[in-house]
């Protein structure tokens, strides 16, 4: 322990930041040690990618200083953060797709005479590093686009290995991986450290935080609540910290009567991505679906949207059998999306809260093609205070509303639509716990009210304390259904890594 | 309830206000400005000349791009659908046909460039940019080649050329006719464009396409309506451009173009929301032409006249912003 204080690569302490009334970090700590990984956990909103932004210069903190190797630093940038040996690997890929992957390796540090550079030099070297290190050999001059997500973290990984970085930060990393491929992306980073790197890992994974670090940092509204070595403290503790509330006080407990089947899929099949898909919803039913990236849950719910159109089986609502082509048709039957990216498809942040809560239903406040304000109005204000939409009045541009607020408002525009199947993709990303109580509130009565609701989340958590049963995809097939005692997270952890399945639910 | 409907409605008004207020400061300076230093500038016959010949057409153009930018496109061919439609309504007269069938022939032109964008828009998915400059380069050589590399037609003598540039030329419920078509044309864009659930629409789809698709908006089927629209507006212009000066001039429409895009934007900038509107386009339409036509009675020549226009919306704009950064 002692050698290890003396070896602290980063130290932040003290450290906030609000954004408007929002406080996303309140005198935060994180303290980065050489030759360990240290584990950062916290739930979405906690602060945990706040507090790594602030580390890579994206975000100006309030207050705090930051120490790296030993140095104050202030005024960080991403470039001057990078000069120090600190490096990040997103969760987005945040290579140039079409570059090749030596550019890709040397980006921003070219290798080259002046300003001449030597694609040759940057794919001989970058090949040599692949193969030093990760003992990985790929054709020359292939393009990063055509590399798999795992490669392409590797390709990252390497950028910061050929900048001789000293600590590393990787956020989400086995997000989009399969088994294998974390276990060798674990190999590595164990390598780095035992070389001395100071190594970062973010992940709603427990199982990956105890398998892989020293040490575990847990965040909570927005500051360190604790660190703890993962191998001597039980998960459920982990969590209790992470959460700091009775599970059964963030997940409202609801008691419906199941009515019919309101949406049934049956033999669904989207060439490349999924097949042998089928389910039912009943009405006041919340069914949770599940999958890593890839796996082909997001596919099966965009079939369900019309987003991309399923080359086989049946999609039924009420019992009225569905061809969904567009967003048109699905609307037009009844089915509502809450999309996983807002800003893009959920909400306009330009157009008044009024505008966006009638834009998927304005016939019914029109005639003859004019829209009636009387009774828009009337709607929209209805709306806005059923769902305690925090806005200072209907006309209020959406992005001046805070981001659960604005999830909200994209739950009232299908609720003014009278929507029978609501489809979610994600809804609780980037909403701070508050709100998403709020939401989990709102679907509980969405449901009490008969509709039919499907969940695609990955927050597990999430799932085991909103739904009915959940639905776990892996590679493209169910490969679990999940209720009652037997729907807990490492169930569904474990199915959705293939680990164990159980098909046996699948037919219930 | 109603109660707070009217408290918000006047909040939003009296900001709006105040907001045009700042836009009528700066329009009164200018027409002041003008009127001491030229004395033909305030008569009669010179509004008149100014509203018939500066203003209506440009503003009709102005009308349908308000609409495509609004949507979140532009549409660079609006000259071209200005000139076809010119060309076949002059070619359709000085055939010998009525005065209906030149119209609806003149219309039809500008409906086929407006369907021509939409299929390339809509459903090869091309961006309108791209889209209407490729329609905009064809279209000139379309018109060159129809008419011997250029060569303008004149319309002689005739019942239905003779009719039309009378109409052109006189008043009807004592204002020039191309007044009345202008104001016909405005109301219905602004009821179209503000009050009906196609404007919202086209608002949704300029605002965040993605939204506008995600809530089961047919977006392709309104983006057509939207290029169909500009076009038939900018064919209109062509006709009262032709029954004005009896003739069709190949390539004439094109001067519309860049005046009716700084017009429009002009009024986005003027606005609260800063969004496109009918009444903004109308206030830019205004702006522009009062300077040019002012410049020429102050004597500059073209060159500039350009200059001083430039100057001028700087000017104004900075104004307007600073007006408005006071009253808050």
């Amino acid at each position: 322990m002692q050698t290890a204080k003396r070896d602290i690569a980063v130290s932040m302490t003290g450290i906030s930041k609000r954004f408007g009334p929002v406080r996303a970090l309140e005198n935060a700590n994180l303290e980065i040690a050489r030759g360990s990984i240290l584990g950062l956990v916290g739930q979405n909103g906690a602060g945990k990618s706040t507090i790594i932004k602030v580390l890579a210069g994206i975000i100006k903190p309030d207050s705090g200083s930051i120490v790296i190797n030993g140095e104050t630093v202030s005024a960080l940038t991403p470039a001057s953060v990078e000069k120090l040996g600190v490096h990040f690997i997103h969760q987005d890929r945040l290579l140039v797709p079409t570059a090749t992957v030596g550019e890709a390796v040397f980006l921003g540090h070219e290798i080259g005479l002046g300003p001449f550079v030597s694609r040759r030099a940057m794919e001989r070297k970058a090949a040599d590093l692949l193969k030093r290190f990760f003992g990985m050999e790929l054709p020359a001059g292939t393009l990063v686009k055509d590399l798999t997500t795992a490669q392409q973290k590797v390709v990252q990984i390497t950028r910061a290995l050929a900048q001789k970085a000293s600590v590393l930060v990787l956020d989400e990393p086995t997000a989009a991986l399969v088994k294998r491929e974390v276990d060798s992306l674990f190999d590595v980073l164990r390598r780095l450290r035992d070389d001395g790197i100071a190594v970062v890992f973010i992940s709603h994974y427990m199982q990956e935080i105890e398998k892989l670090c020293d040490r575990v940092t847990v965040m909570r509204n927005g500051t360190d609540v604790g660190t703890v070595d993962p191998r001597q403290t039980p998960i459920d503790e982990i969590i209790a910290m992470m959460i700091a509330r009775d599970v059964g006080e963030m997940f409202p407990k609801r008691s419906v009567t199941l009515g019919a089947p309101v949406l049934e899929v049956s033999n669904l099949r989207l060439a490349g991505s999924f097949e042998n898909i089928g389910f039912n919803v009943r009405a006041g039913e919340i069914v949770g679906l599940t999958g890593l990236l890839g796996s082909g849950a997001k596919e099966i719910v965009q079939c369900l949207f019309g987003l991309k159109t399923a080359d086989g089986g049946q999609i039924k609502v009420e019992g009225r059998e569905l061809s969904l082509s567009t967003p048109v048709r699905a609307v037009r039957d009844g089915i509502a999306m809450l999309p996983e990216d807002r800003r893009a498809h959920g909400v306009a942040l330009g157009l008044s809260v009024r505008e966006n809560i009638s834009l998927a239903s304005l016939r019914r406040y029109s005639r003859t093609g004019m829209v009636s304000r009387g009774a828009e109005n009337q709607a929209v204000d209805g709306l806005i205070k059923e769902l305690s939409i925090k806005t200072p009045h209907r006309d209020a541009l959406v992005r001046e509303l805070s981001g659960g607020n604005q999830q909200k408002v994209a739950i009232a525009k299908w609720l003014s639509c009278q929507s029978r199947v609501y489809v979610l993709d994600e809804p609780t990303v980037a909403v701070d716990v508050g709100a998403k109580v709020e939401i989990y509130n709102l679907l509980n009565r969405l449901a009490g009210e008969g509709a039919a609701i499907l969940l695609l989340s990955s927050d597990l958590l999430e799932l085991v304390g909103v739904c009915d049963r959940v639905l776990v995809v892996y590679r493209g097939r169910l490969a679990g259904s999940f209720s009652g005692p037997a729907m807990n997270s490492d169930a569904l952890l474990a199915a959705s890594s293939g680990a164990r399945s159980n098909v046996d639910g699948v037919a219930a | 309830m109603s109660v707070s409907v009217n408290d918000n409605s006047a909040k939003v008004s009296v900001r709006g206000f105040l907001a045009k207020y700042s836009v009528l400061i700066a329009f009164a300076a200018i027409v002041i400005f003008f009127a001491v230093a030229t004395p033909t500038f305030l008569t009669p016959a010179n509004l008149f000349n100014v509203l018939v010949n500066n203003v209506v057409m440009l503003a009709i153009v102005a009308l349908g791009l308000t609409i495509v930018i609004s949507s979140g496109g532009i549409d660079l061919s609006v000259g071209v659908s200005v000139d076809m439609a010119s060309m076949i309504f002059v070619m359709l007269l000085a055939a010998g046909y009525s005065g209906v069938v030149g119209v609806a022939g003149g219309l039809g032109a500008a409906l086929i460039v407006g369907v021509l964008n939409a299929i390339l828009i809509t459903r090869l998915n091309i961006s309108p940019f791209l889209a209407t400059l490729g329609v905009l380069f064809i279209g000139q050589s379309t018109q060159q080649l129809a008419t011997s590399g250029g060569q303008p037609i004149y319309l002689t003598s005739g019942y239905a050329a003779d009719q039309f540039n009378a109409i052109a030329r006189t008043a009807l419920f004592g204002a020039p006719t191309p007044v009345i078509v202008l104001i016909v044309l405005v109301v219905a864009v602004h009821v179209l464009l503000h009050r009906s659930v196609f404007g919202r629409y086209v608002q949704a789809m300029g605002a965040q396409p993605g939204v506008a698709w995600y809530s089961g908006i047919r977006v392709p089927r309104e983006l057509s309506m939207v290029h169909v629209l500009c076009a038939l507006l900018a064919g209109v212009t062509g006709i009262l451009l032709s029954a004005t000066v009896k003739s069709y001039v190949p390539l004439s429409g094109n001067a519309f173009l860049l005046d009716a895009i700084g017009a429009t934007f002009i009024g986005t900038t003027l606005s609260r929301e800063r969004k496109p509107s009918v009444i903004g386009t109308l206030l830019g339409v205004l702006l522009l032409a009062i300077v040019k036509n002012g410049l020429l009675l102050v004597g500059w020549n073209f060159y500039w006249q350009q200059v001083g226009i430039g100057v001028l919306v700087f000017l104004v704009l900075a104004a307007s912003f600073g007006l408005r950064r006071a009253a808050h």
